[in-house]
């Protein structure tokens, strides 16, 4: 049985939920369908909207959103905020340490084997100094949780995480549609991300700055299925959405094309892969990059965030090893607990995993958006042994979990209102020191029963509200 | 401000304005082909020639018709030049700089752009073309109320600004060229079709009324280009459209060349007289009027590192 983050076993209400069920005993039935539908139109007026990779006919769709939030009350917050602010911590400088002197791995708290056979370590990487030694400006943590106090972290994604825009837009929806609510709660504010993302971002000019720094968000361009956020999130800041093309390299400084002729770039946002950066230094063949980038940035003529090369650290075999990061770099106890994991490359887990693949979550090392994974209560026979057949091909290259009941929130559904399982992406920022504004993307499954929450694999979005002060 | 977001919001406007003087083009047609008595087919043909699609629609559609001209001019997406075209040009150009322009603009062009999407040619018969036609106008309304009425008068307002006096002027020389033909300075001949078109293209601008104020009962196809070219005070003669374009490039940056040749083309209606302009033909002018028009555009371009 999932955990209900609404209903209590017994039947109450759990006490961060009680104004919110006096509430809704007190409106019309219809209110909440009608509400959601004016939602729908305002979304869609708005353009919100994302592309779906693979899918020709609706280039751009809305990510579902719905109207009943998902609340957490303030000392859930309190140590979930910790927990990721430490994970964050120990993972950045883990990073640091891996591309300087490796003492973690001198002291065999990881292998080798790990870090250098990862094709997302970046040799280029080796021994730069970036700007006060911040790798992971932008983070997005995926937690779930599966009891009264029990949460786990699923993932950590290292490499410019979307969906943040969708925290602050369905805020302001809510805010929009339910005015009233907002006066029977008192809801942490989130606005401010983008002010605390634009001062962190300044905060780490690099040394070639000398004057006020110029901060820019590099966008794939608008055909990319996060450019709405792109969009978002430069105008928020006032600062430039630039494109790989408005950008050129010259005595390792670097410029953007303007109609008074060139500027000098500081800072660059970006949301764009390692790989296609700088087709000097990566892949070739990307008309997305900058030619030189990594030449200036070897230089310290300009800061990129992420730094490149954060990803050797979110891929889900690292994953295994970040409680061992806390430990190891900041003398303390993780506050989150990891997913018990099984990795595949070892003989004993690929055993066991094999023998219970019905039972577990299986998940490519390097994979994201809920593509490439097995969930095996919920496969067919087929699927399984198709899947199976991929594993033994390369079993390094999976991770299998036990599959965690998510807890359900109150979710409207076709028939009214139902529990379905969310997680949450709450989003940290690091500059001087790691912060994140209490809030974060609550991503749900729709489909009864079903446990993945990608809004590439049909999960829909809720506001989420932490509370400021917990009803006694 | 990035040379790309001062083209897509040029290009944003233009597309903008082309949609709206479709919709001039087609009342025009409309108008003139209710009132004659045979041969009404003809009628549409300026449509195509204005907006320079008569090869292409030869090859899709053959035979000339009302119904096949307006489906080709609105709702056709092959069809560059088509409303459809247009409103998808100007939300995608808005699409790439939403984070420059007013929300509130962005809303209006999106909304714009999925109504059209949402129409096909049943729908649009229903709805009749002068309402649509009326629809149109009232979007472009709407855009052109939003920017002027909102935004900040900066660099991205100049550009906007610049793409649609630019469109403006290239679309009602355009207009004037229908019915060129015969008209030259001198010639005072005036037969009744000539009365009947040249109203059709006052009323189709707006400019019926202002023409009364002005030339009062005495409607020539001089009077009415005089109207349409000379006057400063009739926001969308020629004139009236140089003013803006040589302001803004002004403002932009004086001494780049493409200031210089706007100001040249402005000088030419503001201190030139009409029937010189006219010496050698309505058509001869028009013509002349609309390359040396394109040669700004391409200049601006140039000036400002515009792809």
């Amino acid at each position: 049985m999932a955990f209900d983050e609404m209903k209590s076993p017994d039947g109450g209400v759990r006490p961060p939920y009680r104004a919110y069920e006096n509430w809704l005993l007190s409106v019309p039935p219809d209110l909440l369908p009608r509400k959601n539908e004016q939602a729908d139109a305002l979304f869609r007026r708005l353009g919100i909207t994302f592309a779906v990779y693979g899918d020709k006919e609706g280039t751009e769709r809305l990510i579902p959103f719905d109207p009943i939030p998902r609340i957490i009350a303030a000392k859930e917050w309190e140590r979930l905020s910790e927990g990721c602010c430490q994970r964050v911590r120990a993972l950045n400088a883990f990073l640091k340490d891996l591309y300087h002197g490796q003492e973690i791995i001198k002291a065999g708290v990881i292998p080798k084997t790990q870090v250098f056979g990862n094709g997302l370590y970046r040799p280029e990487m080796q021994g730069l100094d970036v700007a006060r030694d911040v790798y992971i400006h932008i983070s997005g943590i995926d937690v779930v949780r599966t009891g009264e106090s029990e949460f786990y972290v699923l993932e950590d994604n290292l490499r410019s995480p979307s969906g943040v825009s969708y925290m602050l837009e369905n805020r302001a929806m809510m805010m929009r549609l339910f005015p009233d609510l907002f006066t029977r709660h008192h809801v942490a504010a989130v606005e401010s991300y983008p002010d605390q993302l634009l001062k962190n971002l300044r905060s780490v000019a690099p040394a070639a700055c000398d004057g006020d720094p110029t901060v820019v968000l590099m966008t794939p361009g608008y055909y990319n299925s996060a450019y709405f956020e792109h969009a978002f999130l430069a105008e928020q800041m006032g600062i430039e959405l630039v494109e790989g093309r408005d950008l050129f390299v010259r005595d390792r400084l670097v410029y953007m094309r303007t109609t008074h002729g060139p500027k000098r770039v500081d800072v660059i946002y970006r949301r764009i892969d390692d790989d296609f950066l700088d087709p000097d230094a990566f892949n070739p063949d990307s008309a997305l990059g900058v030619r030189g980038l990594m030449e200036a940035y070897r230089a310290g003529g300009v800061t990129l965030a992420n730094a490149i090369g954060t990803g050797v650290a979110d891929d889900k075999a690292t994953y295994t090893y970040v409680p061992d990061m806390v430990r190891f770099y900041l003398g303390e106890e993780p506050i989150l607990n990891n997913v018990p994991t099984w990795r595949l490359d070892r003989k004993d887990d690929l055993k066991y995993v094999l023998e219970h693949l019905s039972e577990l979550v299986v998940k490519e090392v390097q994979g994201a958006g809920g593509y490439g994974m097995l969930v095996g209560p919920t496969s067919s026979k087929t699927e399984i042994e198709e899947f199976r057949a991929r594993i033994l091909k390369t079993p390094d290259n999976y991770i299998a979990q036990p599959t965690l009941a998510l807890s359900t929130v109150p979710t409207l559904v076709e028939k009214g209102i139902a529990p379905r399982h969310v997680d949450l992406r709450p989003y940290v920022l690091m500059g001087e020191t790691a912060t994140l504004v209490p809030g974060g993307l609550t991503r749900v499954a729709l489909r009864q029963g079903s446990l993945v929450v990608n809004s590439s694999q049909g999960g829909g979005t809720k506001d989420t509200w932490v509370l400021e002060d917990d009803p006694c | 401000m990035l040379s790309r977001t001062a083209d897509h919001l040029y290009w944003m406007s233009r597309y903008m304005e082309r949609a709206e003087n479709i919709t001039r083009f087609l009342e025009v047609a409309n108008r003139m082909a209710l009132s004659a008595g045979r041969d009404r087919a003809s009628h549409w043909r300026p449509v195509l020639t204005i907006a320079g699609g008569e090869a292409l629609f030869a090859e899709c559609y053959g035979e000339r018709s009302a119904v096949s001209v307006i489906e080709f001019s609105v709702l056709d997406p092959s069809n560059p030049s088509s409303i459809y075209s247009s409103l998808r040009s100007a939300r995608e150009n808005a699409h790439a700089v939403r984070s420059v322009i007013p929300a509130e603009l962005w809303e209006s062009l999106n909304s714009t752009w999925l109504e059209v999407k949402g129409l096909d040619g049943p729908r649009l018969r229903d709805q009749g073309l002068s309402s649509f036609c009326e629809w149109v106008r009232e979007r472009s309304h709407v855009f052109r109320g939003t920017t002027y009425g909102i935004m900040l008068r900066d660099e991205p307002y100049q550009f906007l600004r610049l793409g649609t006096f630019l469109e403006r002027a290239d679309n009602s020389a355009r207009l004037l060229g229908v019915r060129a033909a015969g008209v030259r300075a001198g010639n005072s001949e005036v037969d009744a079709d000539d009365q009947l078109h040249w109203s059709a293209v006052l009323k189709s601008v707006g400019a019926f009324k202002a023409f009364r104020t002005i030339h009062g009962d005495n409607l020539t196809p001089m009077t009415a280009v005089d109207l349409l070219v000379m006057r400063d005070d009739l926001p969308r003669s020629l004139h009236a459209c140089l003013d803006q374009v040589s302001i803004i490039l002004g403002n932009l940056n004086p001494g780049a060349e493409c200031a210089r040749l706007a100001g040249a083309a402005h000088a030419q209606l503001h201190f030139g007289r009409l029937d010189h302009l006219l010496a050698r033909g309505l058509s001869r002018f028009v013509g002349e009027f609309v390359t040396a028009n394109n040669a700004l555009g391409a200049r601006i371009h140039e000036d400002f590192l515009m792809e």
